[in-house]
């Protein structure tokens, strides 16, 4: 009797689950995500992770991605690279041979990308990274299926240290502190390179990544007489810990990063020592479109969202509109498509402007407008909007 | 170029960080004095300090001097349950414990992770303004780390040398088993070491965590000036771990200043790496063979 019972609830519960399946499940399209997840450059990978998977679910909650006359609904398959160049080529190749993905939104660190690309370019996979080597885009293969969606020191040093030059005549030496690694080694030497252009004379020193006492350092600057101290493209918390540092010990200069962007983590970190602090800020979160992504982003996540995660929805809102536009998942035809997309608004930074062929010798720079921004009674505010130069 | 006021304020940055480095080191070394345990988990420690400080202070609004040493002790007395599961199987077991306390690392960073997320903190401070004597600044965290530093050393040094338990303690750390058929209890005084460790470990961490930032992973930097810093004054050594802070604090205070971070850095661990040649056991350790 008892087992009678079973088999009937058995069937029932059989002929409940078939009721309820569609006639049809709706087909899956994988874009892959790779960034940081582990280690000190984790809330970079999560900004990525983040504002990729807002731009996913925004797509699947309207019904999924029309392609041709396929409805795909979309998945981020994300995985980590550590920052290291391993990682970023062990999770393009997992991505590519197991996922069989075709596009990738990632990763941030240059020898990340690098890794990445030399998987992503023999296999014709579409990659949208960071990453500030110039290599990235200036390469043999001429960044045949490689994209850069984030502006770099080329595309938004020169404009403000011009700006710098113009509204602070005063500064005559500018000291930089950077870490002794690629990053550092490659960032340092071309912003001098830029002050330099504009008649500022240029005092660097390196320290090892890691560390978080700057203040020797900061007082060997202080001596060599520098009226302007530029915190350049270390990351939020030592650019935070700098500022704060250097104000402890009596700098009385300017302050300002060229690079980051960080404001609010260095506010965070140096707490009322930020007043005065100017920055490269690459998203206006005091805009309507801005203010409306917060509001989104924290119904899901806590604390403060690092400023990357509006540039990568940006990204992953193009790459489907390319998608939508060529009718096909072929990477060729999703390339073209990408290209011809110039002057389309995902509605968030602005309209798409490739750029690059001068410096790169191909036009696969995604041209981001930035601000300068300010710290003043403990509030960050936007100074001026520039849009990098086209050339 | 560099005026007296300069070189007066290397002088201050270079206490400041000896201060720093003392606290840092104490519990790491004392945890291997004691019991030969090389705590991996160290730095995981002291950001768990720095979150409690965070909660105590920044949030609870509980009084600074009392917030300080309760967001300590909080933490020591919740690392127990760490030395009922992990900590007490690598009891003398040197290289066990340094490989099975790493993986206690990564497990106590990614819990932070996973509950506090990635983003830096900052810890509101408690002293924020800047003191100038005769044209040197003294930043006030800092005076107040140096005054913790010398009274956490005091005490300590009180403990050890002044109470029964601070005598047991040495006497485990010289020969477990003849401690043992002197009628001490072993365990007992491992679990009071342990919890003294934890509880100055977490101490430092909080302090760092003020003077610097808060994050699940801000651990790695303390465990490495802890492993310099021992090293240099002798693993296992209160008095070698108190100048190996200072001559590294001051070394690099100096050296950093006058010839940059490279410079630094590498005679730090140069002297680091002589030292280990011709003095294995550290300035005031006591080499191995001594102790068999």
């Amino acid at each position: 009797m008892k087992d009678a019972v079973l088999r009937v609830a058995g069937l029932a519960a059989m002929l409940l689950c078939l009721a309820t399946q569609p006639s049809h499940a709706q087909e899956e399209l994988k874009i892959g995500g790779i960034g940081p997840l582990s280690g000190g450059g984790t809330a970079w990978g999560l900004a990525l992770n983040r504002g990729v998977q807002m731009a996913v679910d925004e797509v699947n909650a309207a019904g999924g991605l029309k392609v041709g006359e396929t409805t795909y609904k979309l998945r981020l398959v994300m995985l980590d690279d550590a920052y290291t160049a391993t990682g970023g080529r062990t999770a393009a190749d997992r991505l590519i041979s197991l996922e069989k993905v075709k596009h990738i939104i990632g990763p941030i660190g240059s020898p990340a990308v690098l890794g990445a690309l030399s998987a992503t370019d023999p296999s014709k996979t579409l990659l949208f990274s960071d990453g500030f080597a110039i290599n990235i885009l200036k390469n043999d293969s001429h960044a045949a299926y490689n994209f850069r969606s984030i502006d770099t020191t080329i595309e938004f040093a020169p404009a403000m240290i011009q700006w710098l030059h113009k509204n602070h005549p005063e500064v005559k030496k500018v000291g930089m502190l950077g870490p002794n690694d690629a990053t550092g080694q490659a960032v340092l030497p071309m912003l001098a390179g830029f002050y330099k252009a504009n008649g500022i004379e240029v005092w660097t020193d390196s320290f090892d990544r890691g560390a978080q006492e700057f203040v020797p350092l900061i007082t060997r600057m202080m001596a060599q007489g520098v009226d302007l101290f530029d915190l350049n493209s270390n990351s939020p918390v030592d650019a935070g810990l700098m500022l704060k540092q250097a104000r402890q010990v009596g700098y009385k200069g300017l302050i300002w990063q060229v690079g980051g962007p960080s404001v609010a983590e260095i506010m965070s970190v140096a707490g009322p020592l930020a007043e005065g602090f100017l920055s490269l800020e690459m998203f206006d979160f005091s805009s309507p479109a801005g203010q409306k992504f917060a509001e989104d982003y924290h119904k899901q996540w806590a604390g403060i969202m690092n400023v990357q995660t509006p540039l990568w929805y940006n990204t992953a809102k193009i790459l489907f509109e390319a998608l939508r536009r060529a009718g096909s998942t072929d990477v060729d035809k999703v390339r073209a498509s990408l290209i011809a997309a110039e002057g389309y608004d995902p509605g968030i930074i602005g309209p798409v402007i490739w750029g690059g062929q001068a410096d790169y010798g191909v036009n696969h720079q995604l041209l981001v407008p930035f601000w300068i921004a300010g710290v003043k009674d403990g509030k960050e505010i936007s100074l001026v909007k520039i849009l990098p130069e086209k050339r | 170029m560099f005026t007296l006021a300069s070189i007066g304020q290397v002088l201050v940055n270079g206490a400041s960080l000896s201060a720093i480095y003392v606290l840092v080191a104490l519990g790491f070394t004392l945890l291997f004095g004691i019991m030969r345990v090389v705590n991996f988990a160290h730095g995981a420690f002291a950001m768990l300090g720095g979150y409690a400080l965070y909660y105590f202070w920044g949030s609870f609004g509980v009084p600074y001097v009392i917030a300080v040493p309760l967001a300590a002790a909080f933490v020591a007395a919740v690392a127990l349950i760490a030395e009922r599961l992990v900590f007490r199987w690598f009891y003398q077991r040197m290289f066990q414990s340094l490989i099975g306390l790493l993986g206690l690392n990564l497990a106590l960073v990614y819990s932070a992770v996973l509950v506090w997320d990635v983003y830096e903190r900052s810890i509101p401070p408690a002293f924020a303004g800047l003191i100038e004597v005769y044209g040197l600044l003294l930043p006030t965290d800092r005076l107040m780390v140096i005054c913790i530093a010398l009274v956490v050393l005091a005490l300590f040094w009180f403990f050890m040398t002044r109470t029964r338990h601070g005598l047991a303690m040495r006497a485990t750390a010289q020969d477990l088993e003849i401690a043992e058929t002197q009628g001490i209890d072993t365990v007992v005084t491992y679990r009071i070491a342990f919890l003294i460790a934890i509880f100055m470990t977490a101490l430092a961490g909080a302090l760092y965590a003020q003077i610097y930032s808060l994050s699940p992973f801000m651990g790695d930097r303390p465990l490495l000036v802890a492993f310099v810093v021992v090293i240099l004054g002798g693993m296992g050594s209160i008095p070698g771990a108190a100048l190996g802070g200072v001559i590294l604090g001051f070394t690099e205070s100096f050296l950093s200043t006058f010839y940059g971070a490279s410079v630094s850095s590498f005679a730090s661990f140069g002297v680091v790496i002589a030292l280990l040649i011709v003095r294995p056991w550290g300035l005031l350790g006591i080499p191995e063979t001594a102790r068999a």
